[in-house]
């Protein structure tokens, strides 16, 4: 029970990693960004291919691997979203050029790969980053794995940086003002570019840790991204695709979902293992019916029959 | 070239019935690539599973024996192989069209976001799941489905018999999509598409129409799958990954949205590229793989198309209604050829006034 546990936390900093980034890009740029994908592969890969060439500790490769997938989201912003942007398209549309940037990414990256296998003659398939830690520690009575506490450090100290830069530090609130009405924001005088790019830095960046920590723990593929696509938009949409700490809780509970919950059915319905995938799908579908995101995605909220039942105002939002 | 007209054929549905839900619906469907699986795995499951039931064959589902079988059965008895074909293309019709129904309860009463990130995980999950379903096959597939022109030797006419029968197929379809987007039901689903709250003012029932669209749409791309079966012989879990979706979602986005001969002319423009990559795939020497050049170009042409022309190859055109033909020239969305009617129209007008105030005076 312990080691299920255990598992669940472990599971569930990796899932937040990835899904906190994703939440707060769409809080403050209103895009789904199917581009995150690529951003937690790539900072697999990033680890990776730098750990081959440099001996590099664990600290410096995640600063390493956070600055290049910032540098490319950013690129990705300034390139694809920015000029979209400028033209008055609609969400839709932005959603289809994020879909471009991702399959150009993806593609993209396995040329890369596979060139670099070429060059360097290893094996860059399903491997860990060459960082030198050792598999388990020893606490107490327990053997607990390295790799678990890594990716829960990483969690906690980006969940804490993320409140402090949020709640007391300039750009950060001003982060939130965009974020609730850009206009308004940028008639006090904030520059909503200099907002949007650094939205796409901490989103590209711990996207790419949450990246780093899954290849840590399992392995990196270039198809690692398309695997977790449906635990971290359920995560997301958990969260609304609005509240961080909710977005953290979805994680939690997609990771006791696809651990404690499918163990359980198991032994006591006689499920199979694999259906583990179902059991985040029919979350993410749950939430949808039972609380669904009102206006979320820039569509017709069809909660709007609640303000016309009875006379007291109740706002949508 | 036959076989790239019938992979033409098939996507060529795909496009039009994506853009039924995107060019004129609005519905941003990211998970096409389901119920095109949907369709491929019920034909080909009813088509072998018939087979076995009606001779009462207990071989195994995955074996060579099986497809030996099958294909001597195909070749003794045409009529009931036609009959296969038709009758598991309509089922897969139906079925794909049931579930693209039942996937709009919970997702169409949230926004677009939220239905592109669902009916995507929808897709993944479909292909998680008829990877670990036994009964068809697993992750293996199913093998062995006979051709449904195996009774006639000569391959050539056979694969050209084929072809014709899914053009025949497209034909319909097409002509279908073409009557429902000009009929008052193709300007109500436009109207959702510009404005849902304006359609919804004015009395039309968003989600109902949304609903319908996505069945008649997802029903469109089941038969597609059921033609890719029934061409290939076989399915599998693993051909039915994200990328199709794109790949169809590029064809739109190129061939121009809200318009079926867009929809058609960029299948052409992308299963083109797909030739080429295929065709570079044999010299030696081409330093990357040309299957990932492709999906890259795909990738780029997405984005450079959104940037650069947003309304595609073929842009939308105006309905002529008798509506618009009485309100006259009054938009700027009207052909280069009204246009030109219009100058003409405004200058003998022009000369008409001239005329009239030389012969006032000059006054």
């Amino acid at each position: 029970m312990i080691a299920e546990l255990l598992n669940t936390l472990w599971v569930s900093s990796i899932y937040s990693l990835m899904s906190v980034p994703l939440t707060l890009s769409y809080r403050v740029t209103k895009i789904i960004n199917f581009a995150h994908i690529s951003f937690i592969t790539y900072g697999a890969y990033v680890a990776v291919i730098f750990s081959l060439l440099l001996p590099l500790g664990l600290i410096e490769t995640s600063l390493i691997v956070f600055l290049v997938v910032a540098v490319l989201a950013v690129l990705n912003h300034m390139l694809v979203l920015s000029p979209l942007m400028s033209r008055g398209t609609n969400v839709v549309t932005l959603m289809i050029a994020s879909m471009g940037s991702w399959i150009f990414l993806k593609y993209l990256l396995y040329a890369l790969v596979s060139s670099a296998q070429k060059v360097l003659r290893v094996d860059l398939f399903y491997v860990t980053p060459n960082i030198a830690i050792p598999s388990t520690i020893i606490i107490g009575e327990f053997r607990v794995s390295t790799f678990l506490l890594i990716s829960n450090a990483m969690n906690i100290m980006t969940l804490l940086f993320l409140y402090v830069f949020l709640m007391k530090v300039k750009l950060g609130r001003a982060m939130r003002a965009v974020a609730d009405n850009a206009g308004l924001a940028q008639i006090t005088g904030i520059s909503k570019n200099a907002v949007l790019n650094a939205t796409w830095i901490l989103t590209g960046g711990i996207a790419a840790l949450g990246g780093l920590a899954w290849s840590l723990s399992y392995y990196a593929s270039p198809e690692l991204g398309d695997n977790v696509i449906l635990q971290v938009f359920a995560c997301s949409v958990i969260g609304g695709l609005s509240s961080i700490p909710l977005t953290f809780a979805g994680a939690f509970v997609i990771a006791f979902a696809e651990n404690i919950l499918i163990a359980w059915l198991h032994t006591y319905l006689g499920l199979d293992v694999s259906f583990r995938p179902f059991i985040s799908f029919l979350t993410l579908l749950l939430v949808i019916l039972i609380r669904p995101p009102a206006g979320g995605g820039g569509g017709l909220p069809y909660r709007f029959k609640l303000p016309f039942r009875g006379d007291k105002k109740r706002s949508t939002s | 070239m036959l076989s790239w007209s019938s992979l033409f054929t098939i996507y060529s549905i795909l496009a039009i019935s994506l853009n039924l839900e995107i060019g004129f619906t609005g519905i941003s469907n990211f998970g096409k690539v389901a119920f095109y699986g949907i369709g491929a795995f019920i034909a080909a499951s009813f088509g072998i599973w018939s087979f076995l039931l009606v001779f009462r064959l207990a071989y195994p589902l995955y074996g060579l024996n099986t497809i030996i079988a099958l294909g001597k059965i195909a070749a003794a008895n045409p009529l009931l192989n036609v009959t296969v074909f038709f009758v598991s293309i309509s089922l897969s019709f139906i079925v794909a069209g049931i579930f693209g129904y039942l996937i709009t309860y919970p997702t169409l009463r949230v926004g677009p976001a939220f239905l592109g990130i669902t009916v995507l995980s929808f897709g993944e999950l479909m292909r998680i799941f008829l990877r670990h379903f036994k009964p068809t096959g697993a992750a293996s597939g199913l093998m062995g489905l006979p051709h449904p022109f195996a009774w006639i030797n000569d391959s050539t006419m056979k694969s050209a018999l084929f072809v014709i029968s899914a053009l025949a197929i497209m034909v319909i379809i097409y002509s279908f999509s073409q009557r429902l987007v000009n009929s008052p039901y193709g300007r109500a689903m436009k109207s959702i598409r510009e404005d849902e709250i304006a359609a919804l003012c004015l009395g039309k029932n968003v989600l109902r129409y949304k609903a319908q669209v996505l069945f008649i749409a997802s029903g469109f791309s089941g038969v597609a799958g059921a033609l890719l079966v029934f061409y290939t012989g076989f399915v599998s879990p693993d051909l039915f990954v994200t990328s199709v979706t794109f790949d169809i979602w590029a064809m739109v986005i190129v061939g121009g949205m809200a318009n079926n001969r867009g929809a058609i002319l960029g299948t052409a423009v992308i299963t083109f590229i797909d030739r080429l990559a295929a065709i570079l795939n044999f010299i030696p020497w081409f330093p990357l793989d040309p299957n990932i050049l492709r999906w890259m170009i795909t990738g780029i042409l997405i984005i450079v198309v959104l940037m650069f022309r947003p309304s595609g190859l073929l842009p939308e055109r105006t309905l002529k209604t008798p509506a618009w033909e009485t309100i006259g020239l009054g938009s700027k969305a009207i052909s280069t050829m009204e246009r030109g009617r219009a100058l003409v129209s405004f200058l003998f007008k022009l000369m008409i006034k001239i005329v009239d105030w030389f012969k006032a005076g000059g006054r």
